[in-house]
C-alpha cells in the first residue's frame, strides 16, 4: 500500500484560483482510480497554501489488474500491409490474432491476457493529462513557455510510495524536490513522505493545510476579543480569503485614529474589511471601535508591520473624511437638477427623468399606504443625488445608504433619510426587507421603474443572462410585498408607469410590457415560494389565476395550506375535493357536457343530497363573511368540514342514476361543490397522495 | 534591532537612483520619461510597443504620470493628479522575476525580512490600451507600493513571448521608507528640499483648471483633431506620431472627464475610440518591423 503525494509549486495563486484547483483536481485523480479501478484510502484530500497546491492519497494498492481486452484490427479483405502494420504495432506473431464477425463485416482481434500492472507506471503516463484537464476560470502564460496555468507554475514534486514519480509537464520536470521558501525559489529540499513534509513545514513555521491555518486565524481572534471585551463578528467570507493569502498568520490588533469614527460606519467597514483585508471590530454593543484586527504573515518583531497596517488604514480613512465633509455640506436639493448630467440608462432618460417618474408613482404609493405625500415625494427627489457626490463614486456599493447619512445630516426628517438609506433594498433574496412605509414605497416605486423601463425597451433577461439585474429587482419587489403584507393595485402602477414614461417621450408598447413583466414576475414568485420551502403542486395550483395585485394572498393562500396539507385537516379537505372533482372531470369528458353548479333540490331524492346541498350553502355563506375574509387557515378548516357530508353522500348516493336528468343534477352538486373550493383556490393540480381506490 | 543610526534615510531623488542602479545592473536600458502626458508608465511606448513582438527587450524609466481627476488642490495628503512611477518591462518575463523584484525593494529601504509583503491578486486591464494582464498588487504591510503584472494581451494582440511589467508607485513607497504621513512631506533631496516645495502649487493650479476651468468645446474639438490627425498618420504608414496622438487625445478625454464633461453613456464610445487607434498603431508597428 502506498501513498501519493503531489505538491504544484506556483507563484502566489489568487484564493479563488486555488479553492477551484484543489478541489477539481482532487476529483480529476479520484475519478481516475476509480475509473482504473485502483483502491485507495476514502481519506484523501487537498490542501493549500498561496504557493502550493498539495494532493494526497493513501493506501493505494502498488499494482492492479488490467483486464482482458479485444483490440480490433484491419478488416479480413484489407490489404497484406494494414494486417502487418497491426501486428507489429502491438508487437505480437500472427498467431495470436482471430477473426470475428461483427455488424460492420469481418475483422482480425487480438485479445490482451489480463495483466498485472504497476499504479506507479500507470500514473507516470497519466499525470500530465490529468494535469492538463483543470480547468482555469482565468489562466495565463509566462515567458517562453506554452503552458497555461492559474499562476506560473515553477515546481512538481510528486511522490508515490516514497520515490519520485517522474513525468514531463510541458517545459516541467517532476522531482522529489520543491523550494522551501516561497520568495527565492533557490533553495530545494527532498521529501521522502507526506509526513517529513508536513512536519519540515511546520517547524519552519508555515501551516500547509489551509483547515489549520483558518483554525489558527479563528483562535487567535477570538482570545483577543475576549480578554478585550470585543463583540467578534467574523466575516466568514473574509476570513476564508485571508487564510489563502498567508501561510505562517499572526493576528495583531492595530487601532486607527478615534475621529474617523464620525465618518459613516459603513464606510469605515467598507474600506477596513474590503480595501486592506482587515478585520473590523465593534463593542458588546455594536458600536464600532477604533481597533481593527489584522493577519500577518511575518513575526512582526519591531512592531513596523502594525504600524504599516495602521498608517494606511488612517490614509485610506482621511480620503474618506476629506470627501464625506465636503459632500455632506453640499445641499442635495441644490444638486438634484444636476442629476440631469447623469444617464440613467440609454433610451430610459438621465436620472432627473427618472427622479421625477419615481416622485409621480410615489405620490400614487402615499395614496395607497397613507403616508404623507409631502414626505414621500421630498425622499424621492433626493433618492438619486448621491450618485453626484464623490463618497459614493469612491464607494458605490454604498449608493443610497450613504445618501441618507447626507439627508440625516441636512436635517431632513428621519422617515425621508431612512427611506433615502433603504430604498435598493432588498437586493436580493437573502437581502433585509424595509419595514418602514415610506422606505417600502420609495423602493417599489424604483424597482417598479426600472422593470417597467427595462421591459419596455425589450432588455429581458435569458436564462443565462440578467445584465441589468432584472430578477434581483423583481425578487426585491415580491419581498417588499409579502414581508409586509400589502396588497398593491401593481397592475394600475404599471399602466401609470408606461404612462410616465410616455410623458417623457419614452414610448412602449403597453401590452406587451404587461403581459412580459406579468410572466416574469410570475416566475419570480414561484422562486420566491419554492424557497420558502412550499409544495410545487401547491405553487403551481396558487399560480392558476394569477393576479398581479393579489401577490400577497397568493401567497399567503399559498402558504397557509402548505402548512396544513399533510395534516388531518388537509388531508380531508383535499379528499373532498377530488373525490367530487375526479368523478365530475371522467363525466364532462365522457359527456362532453358543462356543469355549472346550480343543483336543484327538487331532484334531490335522499337526504344526503340534501345534507351536502345545505352544508355547501353554510360553507358559502360563512365563506363571504367579513371575518372570514383573511382568515385563511379558517377558510380550510371550513372546507375540510364538509368530510361527513361528503363521505356520506359518497358511500349511499349513486352518482350514475339511470334517470338522466337525477344523474345530471347530482353531478351539478358536485360541481357546486368544487366551484366552493375555488373560492380559496383552484385545486386541481393538488396531488392527493392517498387516493382512495374505487370511489 | 533597527537603530536610527543604521537606519538611513532614502530621499525621493535616491530612491529613483538606487531604482536605476539596481535594474541596470540586472541588464535593463535605463530609458527617460516619454515627453507625452500620460496616465501611467505603461503608455510609454517602450513598454506599449516594446511588449509586442517576439523580441527581447529590457527597460526601466521613470515616467510622471497625470490622472486629471485625482486631483485634490494639493489638500489631500495622499492624492496628487501628477505623480511619478518607476517602470521596469522585460521580455520573456524571466523564471526569476519575483525574487529580482523582492531584492530591489532592499536598495529601496523596504527589507523584507522585517515587513510583511503580499502578493494580492489583481488582474489588470486597459480598456484604452485594449490590454490586459494578470498579476497582483505588491502590499507592503497592507500598502500598495507596486504592481506586479505578466503582460497577456496589448494593443487587442496577444503577447508571445509574455512580458513582466513592474510599476514601482515612487511617492507611496517614499511615504512608507520616510514614515510620511503626508506626500508633500517627502524629503527630495539631502539638502532638505520637500516634495511640497516644487509640487504644491503644481497641484493647487492644474485642480483648478482640470475641475474647473478646463475649455470644454476647445477640448471635444482637441479630441477630434487628434484622432483626425492620429488617423491620417496611420495611413501614412506612420505608427510613432500616431500613437503620440492617440496618447494626446487620452489625456483630452481624462480631462474632459474630470471636468465632468462625459457622460456614462459616452464613457465607453471615446474609450472605445482610443482603443481603436492604438490597435492600429500595435498591428502597424508590428507590421513595420517585419
Amino acid at each position: 500500500m502506498s501513498e501519493f503525494f503531489l505538491e504544484l509549486f506556483t507563484e502566489e495563486m489568487p484564493p479563488s484560483l486555488q479553492n477551484n484547483a484543489k478541489i477539481e483536481f482532487l476529483e480529476i485523480l479520484k475519478n481516475f482510480l476509480d475509473e482504473k479501478k485502483i483502491s485507495y484510502n476514502k481519506l484523501y484530500y487537498s490542501i493549500s497554501t498561496p504557493n502550493r497546491l498539495i494532493f494526497y492519497f493513501k493506501d493505494i494498492v502498488e499494482e492492479f489488474e488490467k483486464k482482458t481486452e479485444e483490440i480490433r484490427g484491419p478488416r479480413v479483405d484489407a490489404n497484406k500491409e494494414s494486417l502487418e502494420g497491426f501486428l507489429k504495432s502491438k508487437n505480437i506473431s500472427k498467431k495470436k490474432i482471430f477473426m470475428k464477425k461483427t455488424s460492420k463485416g469481418e475483422f482480425y482481434f487480438y485479445k490482451i491476457p489480463s495483466t498485472k500492472v504497476s499504479t506507479k507506471k500507470i500514473l507516470q503516463e497519466n499525470m500530465p493529462f490529468l494535469l492538463q484537464r483543470i480547468k482555469w476560470k482565468k489562466s495565463m502564460k509566462w515567458g517562453n513557455y506554452e503552458l497555461s496555468w492559474g499562476r506560473p507554475l515553477k515546481s512538481i514534486l510528486c511522490l508515490f510510495n516514497g520515490t519520485s514519480l517522474n513525468f514531463v509537464f510541458y517545459h516541467l520536470k517532476s522531482s522529489n524536490k520543491t523550494f522551501i521558501n516561497k520568495d527565492d525559489e533557490i533553495k530545494t529540499r527532498t521529501f521522502k513522505n507526506f509526513v517529513s513534509y508536513k512536519n519540515y513545514f511546520k517547524q519552519a513555521g508555515v501551516i500547509v493545510d489551509d483547515r489549520e491555518r483558518k483554525l489558527s486565524i479563528k483562535k487567535n481572534l477570538e482570545k483577543i476579543s475576549k480578554t478585550k471585551n470585543f463583540n467578534l463578528n467574523i466575516n466568514l467570507k473574509l476570513l476564508d480569503e485571508i487564510t489563502n493569502i498567508v501561510e505562517k498568520p499572526k493576528v495583531i490588533l492595530c487601532s486607527f485614529n478615534k475621529k474617523f469614527l464620525e465618518i459613516p460606519r459603513e464606510v469605515i467597514q467598507l474600506t477596513i474589511e474590503n480595501h486592506q483585508k482587515f478585520f473590523p471590530i465593534s463593542d458588546k454593543k455594536n458600536n464600532l471601535l477604533n481597533y481593527f484586527f489584522s493577519v500577518i504573515d511575518k513575526e512582526d518583531k519591531f512592531g513596523l508591520i502594525k504600524k504599516g497596517n495602521e498608517s494606511v488604514v488612517d490614509a485610506r480613512l482621511t480620503d474618506a473624511e476629506y470627501f464625506w465633509k465636503k459632500n455632506k455640506s453640499q445641499s442635495m436639493l441644490k444638486y438634484v437638477s444636476k442629476l440631469e448630467n447623469v444617464n440613467y440608462f440609454n433610451g430610459l432618460g438621465n436620472y432627473l427623468d427618472k427622479t421625477k417618474r419615481l416622485k409621480n408613482l410615489c405620490s400614487v404609493i402615499s395614496d395607497e399606504l397613507l403616508i404623507s405625500k409631502e414626505k414621500l415625494e421630498l425622499a424621492s427627489t433626493i433618492a438619486k443625488v448621491d450618485l453626484l457626490f464623490d463618497l459614493v463614486n469612491e464607494f458605490p456599493e454604498l449608493q443610497g445608504v450613504l445618501g441618507g447619512y447626507f439627508a440625516e445630516s441636512q436635517g431632513f426628517e428621519k422617515e425621508v433619510c431612512l427611506a433615502v438609506s433603504e430604498h435598493y433594498l432588498p437586493s436580493g433574496l437573502n437581502s433585509r426587507t424595509p419595514k418602514n412605509n415610506y422606505s417600502i414605497a420609495l423602493s417599489l416605486s424604483d424597482k417598479l421603474d426600472a422593470l417597467v423601463g427595462f421591459f419596455g425597451l425589450d432588455l429581458v433577461p435569458t436564462s443565462s443572462k440578467d445584465p441589468y439585474a432584472l430578477r434581483r429587482m423583481a425578487i426585491g419587489l415580491i419581498k417588499l410585498i409579502i414581508e409586509n403584507k400589502k396588497s398593491f393595485k401593481l397592475k394600475e402602477m404599471i399602466d401609470y408607469s408606461c404612462q410616465l414614461y410616455n410623458n417623457q417621450s419614452i414610448n412602449f408598447d403597453r401590452k406587451s410590457v404587461h403581459t412580459n413583466l406579468s410572466i416574469f414576475i410570475i416566475d419570480r414568485l414561484k422562486n420566491y415560494m419554492k424557497e420558502k420551502g412550499i409544495r410545487l403542486d401547491i405553487i403551481e395550483s396558487s399560480l392558476i389565476d394569477f393576479d398581479l395585485n393579489n401577490i400577497f394572498v397568493i401567497f399567503t393562500k399559498a402558504d397557509r395550506l402548505n402548512k396544513i396539507i399533510k395534516k388531518q385537516v388537509g388531508i380531508d379537505l383535499i379528499e373532498n375535493y377530488k373525490r367530487a372533482f375526479n368523478i365530475l372531470n371522467s363525466e364532462t369528458q365522457l359527456q362532453n357536457e358543462d356543469y355549472k353548479g346550480s343543483a336543484d333540490p327538487a331532484l334531490f331524492k335522499s337526504n344526503f343530497e340534501k345534507d351536502l346541498f345545505k352544508k355547501i350553502h353554510d360553507i358559502r355563506k360563512n365563506f363571504t363573511s367579513i371575518n372570514l375574509e383573511n382568515d385563511y387557515d379558517s377558510q380550510l378548516s371550513l372546507l375540510a368540514s364538509l368530510k361527513k357530508e361528503v363521505e356520506n353522500f359518497f358511500d349511499n348516493v349513486i352518482v350514475n342514476d339511470n334517470d338522466v336528468v337525477i344523474k345530471k343534477n347530482r353531478l351539478e352538486l358536485l360541481k357546486m361543490l368544487c366551484n366552493t373550493f375555488d373560492k380559496y383556490f383552484n385545486f386541481e393540480k393538488i396531488e392527493f397522495l392517498n387516493e382512495k381506490a374505487g370511489i | 534591532m533597527v537603530s536610527k543610526k543604521t537606519k538611513k534615510l532614502i530621499t525621493f531623488q535616491e530612491t529613483i537612483f538606487n531604482l536605476q542602479n539596481y535594474w541596470s545592473n540586472h541588464g535593463c536600458l535605463i530609458l527617460q520619461p516619454y515627453d507625452v502626458e500620460v496616465g501611467a508608465g505603461t503608455f510609454h511606448p517602450a513598454t506599449t510597443l516594446r511588449s509586442l513582438g517576439p523580441e527581447k527587450w529590457k527597460a526601466a524609466y521613470v515616467q510622471p504620470s497625470r490622472r486629471p481627476s485625482d486631483g485634490r488642490y494639493g489638500e489631500n495628503p495622499n492624492r496628487l493628479q501628477h505623480y511619478y512611477q518607476f517602470q521596469v518591462l522585460i521580455k520573456p518575463s524571466p523564471e526569476n522575476i519575483k525574487k529580482l523584484f523582492l531584492d530591489s525593494l532592499s536598495s529601496i529601504g523596504i527589507d523584507k525580512n522585517v515587513h510583511d509583503i503580499r502578493f494580492i491578486e489583481d488582474d489588470w486591464e486597459s480598456p484604452t490600451l485594449g490590454a490586459a494582464g494578470l498579476g497582483w498588487e505588491v502590499w507592503c504591510d497592507g500598502m500598495e507600493i507596486t504592481q506586479f503584472t505578466y503582460f497577456q494581451q496589448m494593443a487587442g494582440v496577444q503577447c508571445s513571448p509574455v512580458s513582466v511589467e513592474l510599476t514601482y508607485g515612487l511617492e507611496r513607497i517614499c511615504m512608507f521608507v520616510q514614515e510620511k504621513s503626508n506626500v508633500f512631506d517627502i524629503l527630495w533631496n539631502k539638502n532638505g528640499t520637500l516634495y511640497k516645495d516644487i509640487y504644491k502649487e503644481n497641484e493647487k493650479q492644474f485642480s483648478k483648471y482640470n475641475f474647473e476651468l478646463a475649455n470644454i468645446d476647445y477640448l471635444f474639438n482637441a479630441f477630434e483633431s487628434l484622432e483626425k490627425e492620429a488617423k491620417n498618420l496611420l495611413l501614412n504608414e506612420l505608427p510613432l506620431p500616431a500613437y503620440d496622438h492617440s496618447l494626446k487625445a487620452s489625456h483630452v478625454f481624462n480631462i474632459l472627464d474630470s471636468r465632468g464633461a462625459i457622460s456614462t453613456a459616452q464613457r465607453a464610445g471615446y474609450i472605445s475610440r482610443i482603443r481603436d487607434l492604438v490597435k492600429q498603431v500595435g498591428l502597424k508597428w508590428l507590421e513595420e518591423k517585419k
